[in-house]
Formats: C-alpha cells, sequence, structure tokens
C-alpha cells in the first residue's frame, strides 16, 4: 500500500469505515467508466478505417477555409440573426402567459391553470429544438418560418420557467395593495407584478436570445433556414473548404452576439 | 429635506420628456427592423393565418398517437443504452478537460496570462460558438460513424458549457486566500489547490451534474447525424415517413430527459 493511502486512512479526523466507502465508491465509479469506453469506445470504432496521426492530419487538411466562399454566407448568417431574434420575441409574447399560470402565487387557479403553465414548460424544456423544427417543417415546408416557430417553442420554457420563479419570489405589498384598491388579476400583473420582475426578465431574455442564436445555426440540418441549411449542403456535397469557413463565420457571429449580450447585461443589471 | 421648486420641477419634467421621445424613437426603429426582417426572411406572410391551423392538423392526424410498442423493440432500447454511457463518457471525460481549461480562463488566478489564457479561452469559445450538432457531424468525416464521434461531440459541448461556467466561477472567488497562500511560498499549482478549489468545490459539482444533464439532452438527438444512440432511428423513421413511430421516439425521449432532469435536481439538492 503506498504512503499516501496509509496517511488517508490513518487519518484520525474520520471514521475509517468512511473512509474505505469512499475509495470504494470512486473504484466502482472507474470501473463502470472504464467498461463504458470499452464498450462504446474500443468496440464500436473501426481502428483500421480511422488510420494514423497521418490520415486524420489529410483530412484536418481538406477543411482549410475557402475565402472566395464567404460573400455567400453573409447572408445565410444574417439570416439566423434574425431567426434568433424573431424566435425569442415570440417566445417572450408566449412565455408571459406562461409564465402567469405557472407561478403559485398568482395563478388564477391552483388546479386548473397551474398544472397547465408547469406541463408547458416542462414540454418545451425537455423537447430538443431539431424535434420541434422536424414537426414544423413537416407541416409548412422549408423555409426560416418552422425555424423562428421551432426557436419559439423550445426556449418558451426557460423564458417562462424563470420569469414565473422571478414572480414567485416577488414583494407582497404591492401585490395587496392593489388588490385592497380592487384591482383586476391582470392590472394586479401588469402593475404590481411586472415592474419588480422586469431587471431579471430582460437579463434572462438577452441570455436566450443569445443561446437562440446557436439553436438556429443547426435548425437549418432539418430544413429550417439559416447558416445550417448551407453547412448540411456543403457536407453533404463533400466541400470541406466551405464547411472551414462556414464554421470560422459561425464562430465570428456566436463570439460577436456573445459579447453584445454580455454588455447589454451589465448595463441593465 | 429640499423642497421642489418650479425650475426644478420643469427640469425633470423636460428630461422625462426626452426619455419618452427617445423611447418612441427606438420602438419606432425597432418595429421598422421588424418589417424589413421579415421581408428578408423571404416569410410567406400569406400562410401565417392558416399556420396554427396546420400544425395542428399535422400533429392530430399524423403524428399522434405515437407508435409506444415501435419504440420498445429491443435495438431501440440497446441504443438507450447506448446513449446514456455516451453522455456519461462525454461529460466525465470533457470534464476532465474543462477543469484545467477553467483554471487557466480565470482571469484572476491564471498560471500564465500572456499565453494560457487566451488559448484556453480560445478553446473555450470555439468549442461554446460551433454547436454539438455540428461538431458530430464533422467528427463523424474524421472518425467514422458511431458513437466515438457523439462522445467526442459531447467533450466538446463540456468544454463550452461547463468550460465557461466554472471559470467564470473561479474568477468569482474571494481573492484573500489566494494571496494568503501565495504568500506562504506556494507555486501556481498550491495555490489552485490549497486556495481556489476549496472555494468553487460545491459549485463546480452543481455544474458538473447539471452539465451531465445538459448532455445527455443534446446526445439524444446526435444519432441524427450518425454519431451513435436513438437519434439514428428518429431519423430513419422520419425519412420513411413514419410519424407515429417516430413519435414513439420522441416519447422515449422525452421520457428519458424527465428522469435525467429529475436525477440531478435531486442529486444537486442533495449536494447543498
Amino acid at each position: 500500500m503506498p504512503a499516501s493511502d496509509q496517511i488517508l486512512l490513518s487519518n484520525p479526523l474520520r471514521d475509517p469505515r468512511t473512509i474505505v466507502r469512499r475509495y470504494l465508491a470512486i473504484a466502482a465509479g472507474l470501473l463502470l467508466i472504464s467498461w463504458m469506453v470499452k464498450d462504446v469506445v474500443i468496440d464500436e470504432v473501426d481502428w483500421k478505417r480511422l488510420g494514423g496521426t497521418a490520415e486524420l492530419l489529410k483530412t484536418l487538411s481538406y477543411f482549410v477555409p475557402d475565402w472566395t466562399f464567404f460573400p455567400q454566407i453573409v447572408r445565410p448568417l444574417l439570416e439566423t440573426l434574425l431567426m434568433a431574434f424573431w424566435g425569442t420575441l415570440l417566445a417572450v409574447c408566449l412565455a408571459m402567459p406562461v409564465a402567469f399560470m405557472a407561478a403559485r402565487n398568482i395563478t388564477p387557479h391552483r388546479w386548473v391553470t397551474y398544472p397547465i403553465g408547469r406541463a408547458l414548460i416542462v414540454l418545451s424544456r425537455s423537447t430538443h429544438e431539431v424535434i420541434f423544427a422536424l414537426i414544423y417543417v413537416a407541416a409548412l415546408g422549408l423555409g426560416p418560418l418552422p425555424g423562428i416557430l421551432a426557436l419559439a417553442s423550445r426556449s418558451l420554457g426557460f423564458v417562462a420557467k424563470t420569469t414565473a420563479e422571478a414572480i414567485e419570489n416577488v414583494n407582497r405589498g404591492p401585490i395587496e395593495a392593489m388588490e385592497a384598491a380592487g384591482a383586476s388579476p391582470l392590472a394586479v400583473f401588469l402593475y404590481a407584478v411586472m415592474p419588480q420582475v422586469m431587471p431579471a426578465f430582460a437579463g434572462n431574455v438577452i441570455f436566450s436570445l443569445e443561446i437562440n442564436l446557436r439553436r438556429a445555426s443547426i435548425l437549418g440540418l432539418v430544413g429550417a433556414g439559416g447558416i445550417g441549411y448551407v453547412f448540411a449542403e456543403a457536407m453533404q456535397s463533400l466541400q470541406y473548404d466551405r464547411v472551414g469557413t462556414i464554421v470560422i463565420g459561425l464562430i465570428g457571429l456566436v463570439v460577436a452576439g456573445e459579447f453584445i449580450s454580455n454588455r447589454v447585461r451589465a448595463r441593465i443589471l | 429635506m429640499t423642497t421642489l421648486t418650479l425650475a426644478r420641477y420643469e427640469q425633470i419634467a423636460r428630461a422625462r420628456g426626452w426619455s419618452r421621445f427617445w423611447t418612441f424613437v427606438s420602438l419606432v426603429l425597432v418595429l421598422c427592423f421588424g418589417v424589413w426582417s421579415v421581408y428578408a426572411l423571404n416569410i410567406p406572410t400569406e400562410r401565417i393565418a392558416g399556420m396554427f391551423g396546420r400544425i395542428g392538423n399535422m400533429v392530430w392526424h399524423r403524428l399522434m398517437p405515437p407508435d409506444l410498442v415501435f419504440a420498445m423493440q429491443p435495438k431501440i432500447l440497446a441504443s438507450v443504452l447506448e446513449t446514456v454511457q455516451m453522455s456519461v463518457l462525454g461529460a466525465f471525460f470533457g470534464t476532465c478537460l474543462a477543469v484545467p481549461l477553467a483554471w487557466f480562463a480565470a482571469w484572476n488566478v491564471t498560471p500564465n496570462r500572456s499565453f494560457l489564457y487566451p488559448l484556453a479561452r480560445g478553446i473555450i469559445v470555439t468549442a461554446r460558438s460551433v454547436p454539438t450538432l455540428m461538431w458530430a457531424m464533422l467528427l463523424v468525416t474524421f472518425f467514422g460513424f458511431g458513437p466515438f464521434a457523439g462522445v467526442l461531440a459531447l467533450i466538446n459541448g463540456t468544454i463550452g458549457f461547463a468550460g465557461k461556467l466554472m471559470s467564470e466561477q473561479v474568477e468569482a472567488i474571494d481573492m484573500k486566500r489566494v494571496e494568503a497562500i501565495r504568500a506562504t511560498g506556494a507555486n501556481e499549482v498550491d495555490v489552485f489547490f490549497y486556495a481556489v478549489l476549496p472555494q468553487v468545490r460545491a459549485n463546480w459539482m452543481g455544474t458538473i451534474i447539471y452539465n451531465w444533464d445538459t448532455q445527455f439532452r443534446s446526445s439524444t438527438i446526435l444519432g441524427f447525424m450518425g454519431a451513435g444512440g436513438l437519434g439514428l432511428f428518429l431519423r430513419q423513421q422520419i425519412a420513411v415517413l413514419e410519424y407515429p413511430s417516430a413519435m414513439g421516439i420522441v416519447a422515449i425521449i422525452v421520457g428519458l430527459v424527465l428522469v435525467s432532469e429529475a436525477l440531478s435536481h435531486q442529486l444537486r439538492k442533495r449536494l447543498y
């Protein structure tokens, strides 16, 4: 037994059984991981076809960007940005009533509207945007419209959930004051709740705009417009130099978007 | 207490008038931008009215009910296991890489500001900007179809997601303890283990568990691009327009995601 283990096993501050149990848990975890590595990586990969490092480097050299292709991706990149913008806007409009229903303290009815709001949030958060896009593309045809709807359906859950949580944490005072004055539930929501949740809400909306920009870039893989469509085309026609250009253009767009969103959020919060 | 003189009142009113004016101008600009973008995106405006009817029709008549008998075939259940394995491996090895990257990419304790910091930042930003599904497609061209490419894509996803969150958590630590450890003559590695790690350990554990949950969500769809797991069957069923059986697979995915979310929620609750 190595000296370090002896020291740890004889740590007077800890029960030796706890220490042994901890080591056993770590060993079991590592055993599980190595079984998975064998099952998924070692057995499944066709190592012969993969070739050596030289071959991988050769594949990498196909991806050297072709800058003459760049002018052709400016428009799809812009389209991706607009899809993210519209998707987020639509999600915010739809998330408002859902958050209103799913916040425990102001929901109109505890046994009817609250479960509905929660179910919508869970459904939206647990379904991948590609699945939404597949359904909408099948119903509406190719183009950015199903992509926008997919983004809206996907980020509705996040916006509604965070807003509902912010609503649950508001100060009761203004709400009670307005209720005492005989205000309707809608008026209470608009004038007592909204002003309190506005800062957190704005931060979350900008955050989801940033996420949606990244999501929008893959929706084209299933035909829902944006840069992903050009990417899928270039991949299928094996024009890897174009793929390289697209990837670099996308990185530029996302980095710019993240930079702006950080600036704006820092000013709001 | 100052009294509100008439001059001061007029000043406030004027300032308010200007701020209202600018709000109005920016609203008009946003509206113009919106109208222009609908035009630029080529959205068929005449179809928007009937849009929800068509989606509803699609969902009720062609997608429902989900064919769960199809989705319970042994080969699909085996791919569920593969999906879980991929997500665990991707999250595990990704975290192993994300820990040093998060350390290097935190401006306050990075061992080297002129080389390691920009390098680690660059890796995290690159991994983050390209979505996991695109990584999967790219990696499939290198490593062939199968779960290995998927695991590598999830490692990228983890570096981008957990690496960023973890380095932000390091940047928020209390620097006094770092200075105290440094004052004893400790080197950078000691500083990391005795001043940084104890402060971020709880947050990092939470992030690691949450990251596994996130990677599991993406792993369910990776097979769509041939990178192993459940998504492959989804793609096959959609390619042959068998929507009810595709929805059966979607139902399995949603169920699995709910289970993983509950699991990660419970684990994180026990942690704190």
